[in-house]
């Protein structure tokens, strides 16, 4: 099949904002991709190479892609990072250069699908020292002979900037369309698609067998299955309501969502997003083979815990365990529980039919059986009052959780969808910092994208008083419209300065620097410790500075303040200090 | 046994291991009662190497019937230089999937290497008329190269009636070369037609000191704006062809 099928079609799709032509156009490409191979064109579609819960990545660096480019077109890499900077999109960039190529090849081989596949395949799976040169010679052999509008794709496949605005189930409207002619069919393909997650696989089953095949797609291990998600409440009468009046509550903890899959003594984790994560909890692997049925599927919030004093910890402990290298390390000094509070499959039986109710009772019994104090269940309690599950709302926060999952008591598990069964009610917005900031622009990233040309994140610092500096506490890159941006570009651009400013003061490195002046209006959740950011450092703890945890600019520039009514390093001193007494007071 | 082949010094297999190694990082020889060749593309498909040594070159040579192996080239390469000069070397492939290398002078001694799964496509030549030909002896066209990859990263052969002239331009300077008849190192100058045609620097010298150690002269065939192609004439192999093809540059 001619790779320029798949250009031509993902060209015309760039082109139209309607869903429904996107549609059609999909439809006639998987109309002509023969059925050996429309797998592979359903993940090329998704930008990538195989389904996420396969755990593979292309893994080029961006710098190595432009080395490829280098290569393959004769062009210097300055010159394509200078393409690359205004067209802001590697894709792109690589459709410049490729116009500027003047190695020519001994034959004129068309570019196929085939081809471009499996070169993406074999850049995804070389791994290992010396990994990277071999993928940019992967990378280039194939924009050798690719014409630029080729070029702009295959770099856009290897940087993973694909954005064809297709949602899956654009997808699975087409692939109905295209095999059944019948849009409605698009219901069997979600069945198939929540429990196996592989569209590719699905696609193939379709197009070769037919559509009962598809039909009789059952859960298999080791191929997540799509979790069934929450909607929203905003108090605890209105969950009650929805729920007829009973329901059971759960603390909403602050992890991670864990879809685990167990045969016998092989495990593996999946990510909310289906992605495999296994090697960042390898002591939670291990932990679950001392569950004692061979077969499992099960659902757990994975958190970071204080073994001291067995606190959950936030969320971002997580981050810790999201690395290559030292992951032993990570796993002794962050270490963490499973909190399971779902079940889907046991020893060959399918249980998401089985009530809430139900499910909950074979997992209490799974996990309590496995005597291990790693595996535990989510906090659990019947509620048949409001006043009930404000209660056990204000514990669950004084216990670090975000909230409270409220779950009807009748209801299946419905893989991959979004149901009123489940609701998540939050606590009300997070009040640590009551007040805005005003802040100081003292720095900027250049954008990306849609921010092309313009800044993507800024700078801010707060004013040192006592020293008259101005010392960096976030970077804000939220809140900005399309006009503010502009605004904000046109009034920097005069304060623009090639070096930091030496009344500015950071651990950050930035792409351009700007004289202190332009004061804006901030907003954030709360305040935390921050080894990069300098604002009253070492003033809480030794080596830390104060940083703003989610800052959103409020869209007011505060043309009436000069840099020096800033708000000051002791204001912000003095705010973290309240944020800690409320915490520390609510136990 | 399904192949044998036996030769007095290791230089042919160091001449043909060194030139396939500028190209590709695994090759798949093949094997026939006339000889051993091999054939094959770099993956950008800018340069090919067309290799084909004749029985005869061979002091013995024995294989029934066509056959092909692969190899790794750097590892096989590796091998091959583990032999001195004047060491004999007799390479076979047995039943057992590997290719066993002995080599024998001063004592004897035997590599086995591990055989890889050989590519089953082969690779086409391109179809080309040349209009100009010159023969130069190794030294002196890798000489000229040097001379060029100085100041550029590409050259540009110009031929005409009596001369040829190599150029070549980059951001520091311009280099401009002019053998004539009577030029030390020129053997032959051939021009049905001028022609000019521009060739990457980085291919040609990686190709021509991987096998001009082994000596002989070098014959450059070209049209203009149209591939290049090198036959190293060596003595004991019967062809190394090399074709690459032009950049366009303005």
């Amino acid at each position: 099949m001619n790779f320029s099928l798949i250009v031509d079609t993902f060209e015309q799709m760039e082109q139209t904002s309607s869903r429904l032509a996107l549609t059609d156009y999909l439809v006639s490409l998987l109309k002509r991709t023969p059925s050996d191979i429309i797998d592979k064109v359903i993940y090329l579609i998704q930008g990538k190479v195989c389904p996420d819960f396969e755990g593979i990545e292309l893994g080029l660096a961006e710098k190595m892609a432009i080395r490829a480019l280098a290569q393959s077109a004769g062009v210097d890499v300055p010159i394509i990072e200078e393409i690359y900077r205004k067209t802001g999109d590697l894709g792109d960039a690589a459709k410049e250069v490729a116009k500027l190529k003047n190695q020519t090849t001994l034959f004129d081989d068309k570019m196929t699908v085939e081809r471009v596949y499996s070169t993406l395949d074999k850049i995804a799976r070389t791994l290992g020292p010396g990994s990277q040169e071999a993928k940019l010679r992967l990378v280039s052999s194939l924009l050798n002979n690719a014409t630029p509008r080729e070029s702009r794709y295959i770099m856009k496949f290897v940087m993973g900037t694909l954005r064809l605005g297709i949602a899956d189930y654009s997808v699975m409207d087409a692939l109905a369309l295209a095999f059944t002619e019948d849009k409605s069919n698009r219901n069997t393909l979600e069945n198939a698609y929540n429990v196996s997650s592989d569209l590719g696989a699905i696609a193939k089953l379709l197009s070769t067998t037919g559509l009962e095949s598809v039909k009789s797609l059952q859960i298999t291990l080791f191929k997540p299955i799509r979790p069934m998600l929450a909607e929203r409440a905003s108090i605890s009468e209105e969950a009650l309501g929805k729920m007829g009046r009973k329901a059971a509550a759960e603390y909403k903890l602050d992890g991670e969502r864990i879809q685990v899959h167990k045969n016998k003594e092989k495990v593996e984790l999946f990510s909310r997003r289906l992605e495999k994560i296994t090697d960042h909890y390898p002591d939670v692997a291990e932990a679950i083979k001392s569950i004692r049925v061979d077969e499992a599927i099960l659902e757990a919030e994975v958190v970071a815990i204080n073994t001291n004093t067995d606190e959950f910890l936030p969320f971002q402990e997580l981050m810790h365990r999201r690395r290559k290298y030292g992951i032993k390390l990570a796993v002794e000094n962050y270490p963490v529980v499973m909190n399971f509070f779902d079940v889907l499959y046991i020893d060959g039986d399918n249980k998401t039919s089985l009530t809430y109710i139900h499910r909950r009772k074979i997992l209490e019994k799974i996990i309590k059986g496995s005597h291990n104090e790693k595996l535990r269940l989510v906090p659990q309690t019947i509620v048949e009052k409001s006043e009930q599950i404000d209660k056990f709302m204000a514990s669950a926060i004084e216990n670090g959780c975000e909230g409270l999952m409220i779950k009807q008591l009748t209801s299946t598990y419905r893989a991959g969808s979004r149901a009123s069964a489940w609701l998540k009610l939050k606590r009300e917005y997070r009040s640590d910092i009551a007040d805005t900031l005003d802040l100081v622009i003292t720095g900027a990233l250049y954008g990306r994208g849609r921010r092309v040309g313009r800044y993507g994140a800024l700078l801010l610092g707060a004013y040192d008083s006592k020293s008259d500096i101005f010392r960096s506490t976030c970077k804000v890159g939220t809140g900005f419209t399309d006009q503010l941006l502009e605004e904000l570009y046109n009034n920097l651009e005069n304060h623009l300065i090639t070096h930091r400013h030496a009344r500015v003061d950071t651990g950050m490195e930035m792409d351009v620097w700007f004289e202190p002046k332009i004061v804006i209006e901030i907003i954030a959740s709360e305040i935390t410790l921050s080894p990069s950011h300098t604002a009253a450092m070492n003033s809480i703890r030794l080596g830390y500075g104060l940083a703003l945890r989610f800052p959103k600019f409020t869209g007011k520039i505060r043309y009436d303040k000069k840099p020096e009514d800033a708000t000051d390093i002791e204001e912000l001193v003095s705010l973290y200090k309240k944020q800690m007494r409320t915490i520390t007071g609510g136990r | 046994m399904v192949f044998l082949a036996k030769t007095k010094s290791p230089d042919e297999w160091k001449a043909v291991t060194s030139a396939i190694s500028t190209l590709v990082d695994e090759a798949t020889f093949e094997a026939t009662k006339e000889g051993v060749s091999f054939r094959g593309m770099d993956p950008s498909h800018v340069a090919l190497i067309d290799i084909h040594w004749p029985n005869s070159a061979f002091q013995t040579y024995d294989c029934d019937a066509t056959i092909k192996f692969g190899v790794r080239v750097d590892e096989f390469s590796k091998l091959v230089r583990r032999a001195d000069k004047k060491d004999a070397m007799e390479v076979t492939v047995g039943n057992d999937s590997m290719l066993h290398i002995k080599i024998s002078n001063s004592y004897r001694k035997e590599y086995k290497m591990r055989l890889i799964e050989g590519s089953s496509s082969s690779t086409p030549l391109p179809k080309l008329n040349f209009n100009s030909k010159v023969v130069l002896t190794a030294s002196a066209f890798d000489k000229i190269l040097s001379d060029v990859q100085v100041v550029s990263e590409y050259i540009s052969i110009e031929s005409k009636h009596k001369q040829v002239q190599f150029l070549g331009k980059g951001d520091s300077g311009e280099a401009d070369i002019i053998i004539e008849s009577g030029s030390e190192g020129l053997e032959e100058l051939d021009v049905q037609e001028e022609s000019k045609g521009t060739y990457s620097l980085d291919y040609l010298s990686k190709i021509t000191k991987a096998v001009s150690t082994a000596g002989g002269s070098v014959a450059a065939e070209y049209s203009t704006k149209m591939p290049l192609r090198l036959e190293f004439r060596v003595a004991n192999i019967g062809r190394i062809h090399f074709y690459l093809a032009p950049r366009v540059q303005d």
